[in-house]
């Protein structure tokens, strides 16, 4: 037996080119969890309330690693997408009025990403009237001319960008016996602003659209049932590695922003708002994530909004097949980017208003998503010997009803006090 | 006088509707329909599920011989009082909401998969069929709920829009159901199973891949064992993969037995040792000798590339014993192509081609009739010396021989040429 093939069989190492040919759809999901939208939620926390919110990251990977979880093992089980199993457990109307909302609240997300990355490139000084156009085609033809493979290269590679939040934490020279302090000791303010500010986090970090597209690029990686640890372990890393680039995003912002006292609104304010502290250079590298970010997501939520309706609705879809093979898929695709896009040029757009929604749409479609999943997850007829066991059961509803109790609240604050 | 379209009646029209007794006292709400399971080629339906408080969830089947005539509700022979009621959904063998309608079914006469928005029920006596599935977004707009409006909408825009009289009904006939198959016997559908058939192994291997691995599990064993083993080859490896998993060992054992060797072998190899160990105890014993001796080698060498089956002949033999064995093995996964000759402890001789004896007289000895030169590859070898060998020689097939010069086995052409396509392609997949 030659080196290579001794080397091969080793358990240790078997197992670590089993995960690195099975990881992605985790990693993927929950980095693009930390989009335009994610970004700024996490930098006004900073900004406005120092470091007297991370331990709310805590609860909240666990709560996203719970949800998560659910998802991948769903795809594993059924081999089918999320919208797929709605539609074969709770009917074509359910389906239909569900993937109406999925379309507008995400659509109104992709108009948020572009913004993103028009703020993200006037700070370098280039107008959105060049960036957005050229950003739009380039995400149009990573998926309509790509192969799955190489999207998903694309994406994992993008993941590593994030890199640029970490190095802006360190580089804002916090204080780290404040920050781990804080973090692990939970305390509360009963101030209608924080309260809002922590429901905030939960909403944009469990989003509906994230669901869906990993159940279906777990589905589409054709992953075998005793694989699925690694499945498993790729969502995990996911959903740990997104919360620590948030934690790293709310430091920067509360050693200098806070810690001066500046009120800012966007995560373009942050961004500039860091120069005076960090140097020129911590703000670029803000910017820069916040490009990557957006972009990284102007391609996933269009794509992953494609597949979910084409599940749902009995059409072909996927990102290997020709245009003519599947219309419906490929001109969603393209719709959501040339609308997103052509909403932030157009001078008079209602950019805050369509935020705004994007949140209260968020609020309302993800209790009805985390509750259909969990009827579907504990479905014998579907799961088979997948479904929950008692103790997680009860882990996950007290999980799911907390995050529904937070996200209405957010709801209703939107709704009183328009955000 | 009936009017020709009140013979057939859509399911979404039916479901929901007001169930009355015969006093016209209401029962419940229609929830769906149980069907009778036989060969029928249109089945018959055998029972109304009726619901009603559906917070409670109760529910109850009326038979259809119960069933006096459907109007804009659904009246009944029986009394109310006649009916029991039960809490919690009826088990029924196969019911139309749960089991057909949203889900996937194979078209067999289009060769793809489709999602069923609506039933068509054919309606004669009072007793209802399975008639067509609607898979068009006709379909899919009845069942919203909005068939007027949007019938009123294009009509306005275009009279004659192809829309409007555009049904697209899969014939029940042409239709296989894959939700039952994973769970209990698959749905005796003789008809489509027919159809089924005749779909070429490699378009049914593509169609595979559009379904999850329990619509697989079902279609594949809806097939007959020849036409298994045809698409089992065809089909892509990840979905053999998956396909595996969950088939009986005794229906993999078999399926392996009849592949050609080189190719259970190359699949042997992808799946977990235990499971392998599993399956060859269930093998003939000749079978598993032969693939545990190619599990052996290295998926690239030439013992991983060939096939244990090959014709040979002892050295004695004549041209005739030649075109004997081929005729005697025309049934067989096996090239006639070539014919290896080998002296009486097994070891390679020669080798000889169909046309090089086929007109030679029967009794000319087969020696005479052997290529000039011996070429051959150790089992050791790598692809790359095959693929050369075979090229300069024109051979359509190269024998492998072991370290003692034994014939173990034999290397064809395609065999190479499969493995040099993946490899090329997977260059050029990564140029682009």
């Amino acid at each position: 037996m030659s080196l290579w093939a001794k080397f091969r069989q080793n358990r240790f190492v078997a197992n670590t080119l089993l995960f690195l040919a099975i990881m992605g759809p985790g990693i993927i999901t929950a980095n693009v969890d930390n989009d335009a939208g994610g970004i700024t939620t996490y930098s006004l926390a900073g900004a406005h309330f120092g470091y007297s919110l991370l331990w709310s990251l805590i609860p909240i990977t666990f709560a996203l690693i719970v949800v998560q979880e659910m998802c991948a093992r769903m795809a594993v089980a059924t081999g089918k997408g999320l919208a797929d199993l709605i539609r074969e457990s709770f009917g074509v109307k359910m389906t239909f009025y569900l993937m109406l909302a999925l379309l507008l609240v995400n659509l109104s997300n992709v108009m948020a990403e572009f913004a993103g990355v028009a703020a993200s490139m006037e700070i370098f000084g280039v107008s959105k009237y060049i960036s957005v156009p050229l950003a739009g085609l380039f995400v149009w033809l990573l998926v309509v001319r790509g192969t799955y493979k190489l999207v998903e290269r694309v994406f994992l590679g993008a993941c590593l960008f994030y890199v640029a939040y970490l190095i802006s934490g360190v580089m804002a020279k916090p204080d780290w016996h404040d920050v781990a302090r804080q973090t692990l000791i939970p305390s509360f303010e009963f101030k209608l602003d924080y309260i809002i500010m922590l429901v905030g986090l939960v909403g944009t970090t469990i989003a509906p659209w994230m669901q869906f597209y990993l159940q279906s690029s777990v589905v589409e990686k054709g992953v075998a049932p005793e694989d699925y640890k690694m499945v498993r372990l790729d969502v995990v890393t996911g959903c740990i590695i997104a919360p620590v680039v948030a934690f790293f995003i709310v430091v920067a912002c509360a050693a200098t922003i806070h810690h001066s006292g500046t009120t800012i609104a966007t995560a373009k304010d942050a961004a500039l708002a860091l120069q005076p502290f960090a140097g020129v250079h911590a703000t670029w590298l803000f910017a820069l994530g916040l490009f990557v970010a957006s972009i990284f997501a102007a391609a996933i939520l269009p794509l992953s909004t494609a597949y979910s309706i084409c599940e749902g609705m009995g059409w072909d879809a996927g990102i290997d097949r020709r245009f003519e093979e599947a219309p419906q898929f490929f001109g969603l695709y393209t719709a959501m980017i040339v609308i997103g896009a052509g909403a932030v040029l157009y001078p008079r757009f209602p950019l805050l208003d369509v935020m705004y929604f994007s949140q209260v749409g968020n609020g309302v479609l993800l209790p009805v998503i985390l509750i259909f999943m969990l009827k579907l997850i504990n479905d014998k007829r579907i799961m088979g010997e997948f479904t929950n066991s008692r103790t997680f059961n009860i882990i996950a509803w007290v999980t799911v009803a907390v995050v529904i109790l937070l996200t209405l609240m957010m709801v209703g604050f939107n709704l009183v006090y328009g955000m | 006088m009936i009017m020709a379209d009140q013979f057939f009646i859509y399911f979404s029209e039916l479901l929901g509707k007001a169930v009355v007794d015969v006093n016209g006292r209401p029962v419940g709400r229609l929830f769906d329909l149980s069907i009778a399971l036989n060969n029928d080629i249109y089945p018959r339906v055998k029972g109304l599920i009726v619901r009603r408080n559906a917070l409670a969830g109760e529910y109850t089947e009326i038979l259809t011989t119960d069933l006096a005539r459907v109007q804009e509700k659904i009246h009944l022979k029986v009394a109310l009082t006649a009916i029991v009621f039960q809490k919690g959904i009826i088990d029924s063998e196969f019911a139309l909401r749960r089991d057909l309608l949203d889900q996937q079914v194979v078209d067999v006469e289009n060769k793809k998969v489709v999602r069923v928005n609506d039933v068509h029920l054919l309606r004669v006596d009072n007793q209802f069929h399975i008639a067509h599935v609607d898979v068009g977004l006709r379909g899919l707009v009845r069942r919203l709920g909005w068939e007027a409006g949007v019938d009123g909408l294009v009509r306005l825009l275009k009279k004659d829009a192809p829309y409007l009289a555009h049904e697209e009904l899969v014939s029940w006939k042409n239709s296989q159901v894959l939700t039952l198959g994973s769970k209990k016997n698959v749905l005796k559908l003789d008809v489509a199973r027919a159809k089924i058939a005749k779909i070429p192994a490699v378009a049914l291997a593509e169609l595979m891949g559009d379904l999850d691995v329990f619509e697989q599990l079902s279609l594949f064993r809806s097939l007959a064992f020849d036409v298994q083993l045809k698409v089992f080859t065809d089909m892509a490896p990840d979905d053999k993969a998956g396909l595996v998993e969950l088939l009986e060992d005794h229906e993999v054992a078999q399926i392996i037995t009849r592949i050609p060797s080189d190719e259970a072998a190359d699949f042997l190899m992808a799946i977990p040792k235990v499971r392998v160990q599993q399956l060859m105890r269930l093998m003939e014993s000749e079978a598993s000798k032969r693939l545990r001796s190619l599990l052996g080698f290295r998926k690239d060498s030439a013992g991983g590339l060939m096939t244990t089956e090959f014709l040979s002949l002892n050295s004695t033999a004549t041209a005739g014993d030649a075109l004997a064995k081929v005729k005697a093995s025309l049934d067989h996964a096996v090239s006639i192509m070539t014919v290896y000759v080998v002296d009486d402890k097994g070891r390679y001789v020669g080798t000889t081609t169909i046309h090089r004896f086929l007109n030679e007289d029967p009794a000319k000895p087969i020696l005479a009739v052997c290529h000039p030169q011996k070429v051959f590859v150790h089992a050791d070898d790598g692809m790359e010396k095959v693929a050369v060998l075979i090229e300069q020689y024109k051979y359509s097939a190269i024998p492998v021989v072991d370290d003692d010069d034994v014939l173990i086995g034999s290397i064809t052409v395609d065999d190479v040429m499969e493995e040099l396509i993946a490899l090329a392609w997977g260059k050029y997949k990564d140029q682009i």
